[in-house]
């Protein structure tokens, strides 16, 4: 943090809107001052005068002067999002959390699935995945939407295909548009994969309901809880565990968290709603 | 502290009080009507009681404001308000013990608030012994006693004509040497006298608590995990209303709303309490509310306090003060519910 107020925003210039999906847009913004972040650690990013909402970076961490957060529309600050162009200004604070632990990954076999929204953070998660090429013993990307037309950074993530230290495969629930490819829950591509599960780590961010039944297939699979990395996606509001809005059990999502392991969380209740 | 009791005449705490006026806001509580105050103390009032009993605001409010700016536009630094440090007088043991949860969030933590920190860092504690207890007040079920131990500057206990002054840190011993000549030794008669009001006061704690049958805080461990699923938690938010009073009045009760407002051309971010009873508490804008039904904010409330803060802080996050029971228009009592969830577990 540059400053000692942790409630005060650093002033970022939007410097690209992109359009991924009819509701989901990426915005692309130089800040003012560094935000240096892990990936999976997440910023708070507000709309002078109208409020703040928790994105986790979708951008390469190893880049300090841009960064970029894709955003839903769902509500009232998401809403004013879309709407920025570029040019405009906006408040950035953070980073917070405690992001993916790299280090604990080294040396193992990593499955990432993904879904939906959840592609912006595994998207900066790979990127730091690629950069570490050769560290971690196998790569599986598996990545679901419910249509062809919600598919975040779809040609980006397709000419990953191509990379020979990464095993990828997609689907989606519902096929059209030209998909030639599987169609079904993203728990109907989690059966080929060739690893040791009982020593393989999965990373899984998407929707909820997505998280609980991907995480239900793993632990059948052979995965263990402690190594089940999940991201809870809470009410995180001050960043620094005080507000008490994004409490879980005895964890505050914002400062101990987004990412948790299966392990840690089991125990407390509403943790997929 | 080591230093010997002190007596001040009740003369004397005016001068002292005025003396003290000098360097800090220096506030005392009041009673109007069946319940107390704080207020500014700028001149004798006839309305001051120091010693009685909690007022009905807590203690909190001076450190933690109801409403605060906590940044203005980009700027870099916060905006503090230069104010004199606050001078509290007459806090009650119960209100010390809910600094202990405010000072564990927004201190003794991961990250700082300089907004709370700057005025508690720099403020005077003058506490007091209770020399009446009020029927709701159940604090020695949560191992307190109606009378300071700790965590004061310095403490009063009311006397014939004034008040016996204990020392509880090197600040308060700063402030009977700075005005050495308004103190005197404390008589015998009088530290035997006030032995005897501490042990008074006790024992009317005590009375409530064998009336009520309230469970002492040796009983609570795993008292919400044990009772998670239980029906107490329906039975009770069966009444509630949603106000948050509970949690206004609550001096552990600490979280907060951050909202942005259009402050003439800059953003001013604000902060104001929140309440976890609320229904969009937890929601998040995708829809999702890990606590939609309100019985499961009720429970969460109760699992801050009494699940939570003991297991992150060694601390169960209740004073037994009594004031939720008294602001609760639905009369849900924190004794009651207490009591259900130990007894279910026996």
């Amino acid at each position: 943090m540059s400053n000692n107020n942790p409630y005060r925003p650093i002033e970022a210039e939007v410097i690209e809107v992109i359009t991924e999906t009819p509701t989901i847009k990426t915005i692309r913004m130089r800040p003012k001052e560094e935000i240096s972040f892990k990936t999976g650690q997440f910023i708070e990013l507000s709309v002078p005068g109208v409020g703040e909402a928790p994105f986790t970076p979708s951008s390469k961490p190893k880049v300090k002067d841009m960064i970029e957060v894709t955003v839903m529309r769902v509500g009232k600050v998401t809403e004013k999002i879309h709407e920025l162009k570029k040019g405009d200004i906006v408040g950035l604070r953070g980073p917070f959390g405690k992001g993916y632990p790299l280090d604990v990954f080294k040396d193992k076999e990593i499955l990432v699935v993904g879904g939906g929204c959840g592609f912006a953070p595994l998207r900066s998660l790979m990127y730091s995945f690629f950069d570490l090429s050769g560290q971690f013993r196998k790569l599986f990307f598996r990545g679901g939407c419910k249509n062809p037309s919600e598919f975040l950074y779809r040609k980006e993530i397709e000419s990953w295909q191509k990379r020979d230290d990464l095993n990828m495969a997609l689907t989606v629930d519902k096929g059209g548009e030209g998909w030639k490819g599987n169609v079904g829950l993203v728990t109907t591509i989690l059966g080929d994969i060739d690893m040791d599960y009982k020593e393989a780590i999965a990373v899984v961010c998407g929707p909820p309901i997505m998280m609980k039944f991907v995480t239900m297939k793993l632990l059948d699979m052979g995965f263990k809880e402690e190594n089940i990395y999940l991201s809870m996606e809470k009410n995180m509001s001050c960043g620094i565990g005080k507000c008490g809005h994004c409490r879980i059990g005895t964890y505050y999502a914002c400062k101990d968290g987004p990412v948790f392991t299966y392990a840690q969380i089991k125990s407390f209740q509403g943790i997929w709603d | 502290m080591q230093t010997p009791l002190k007596f001040i005449s009740t003369g004397n705490l005016r001068r002292l009080l005025e003396a003290l006026g000098k360097d800090y806001q220096v506030y005392v509580p009041v009673k109007k009507g069946n319940q107390r105050f704080y207020k500014r103390y700028l001149e004798p009032c006839d309305d001051m009681a120091i010693a009685q009993v909690r007022p009905f605001e807590p203690l909190k409010a001076f450190f933690f404001s109801a409403r605060e700016k906590v940044a203005r536009g980009f700027e870099p630094e916060a905006p503090l308000r230069d104010n004199k440090p606050y001078c509290i007088v007459g806090v009650k043991a119960c209100d010390l013990k809910g600094f202990k949860v405010q000072d564990y969030v927004f201190d003794d933590h991961d990250y700082q608030d300089p907004f709370y920190i700057s005025k508690r860092k720099a403020n005077l504690i003058i506490s007091s012994d209770c020399s009446l207890a009020l029927e709701t007040c159940f604090c020695s079920a949560l191992g307190l006693k109606p009378y300071p131990q700790a965590d004061f500057d310095l403490n009063l206990s009311e006397v014939k004509k004034g008040f016996l002054v204990e020392t509880g840190s090197h600040k308060g011993e700063g402030i009977i040497k700075e005005n050495s000549s308004l103190f005197e030794e404390a008589e015998k008669e009088l530290i035997a006298k006030r032995d005897e009001n501490r042990e008074q006061v006790a024992k009317e704690v005590e009375k409530n608590i064998k009336y009520n049958d309230i469970p002492d805080q040796k009983s609570f461990k795993d008292i919400i995990q044990k009772n998670y699923d239980s029906s107490i938690w329906k039975e009770e938010a069966k009444a509630c209303v949603e106000c948050g009073a509970c949690n206004t009045v609550c001096p552990t009760c600490h979280c907060f709303l951050l909202y942005d407002q259009k402050d003439e051309d800059k953003m001013a971010r604000l902060r104001i309490w929140d309440s976890c009873m609320i229904k969009d508490f937890a929601r998040v804008a995708g829809g999702a509310n890990p606590r939609h039904k309100l019985w499961m904010r009720l429970r969460n409330r109760f699992e801050k306090k009494f699940d939570f803060f003991p297991k992150v802080a060694d601390i169960y996050a209740c004073t037994g003060c009594g004031r939720c029971i008294s602001a609760c228009p639905a009369k849900i009592d924190i004794r009651r519910v207490l009591k259900a969830l130990v007894a279910n577990v026996k």
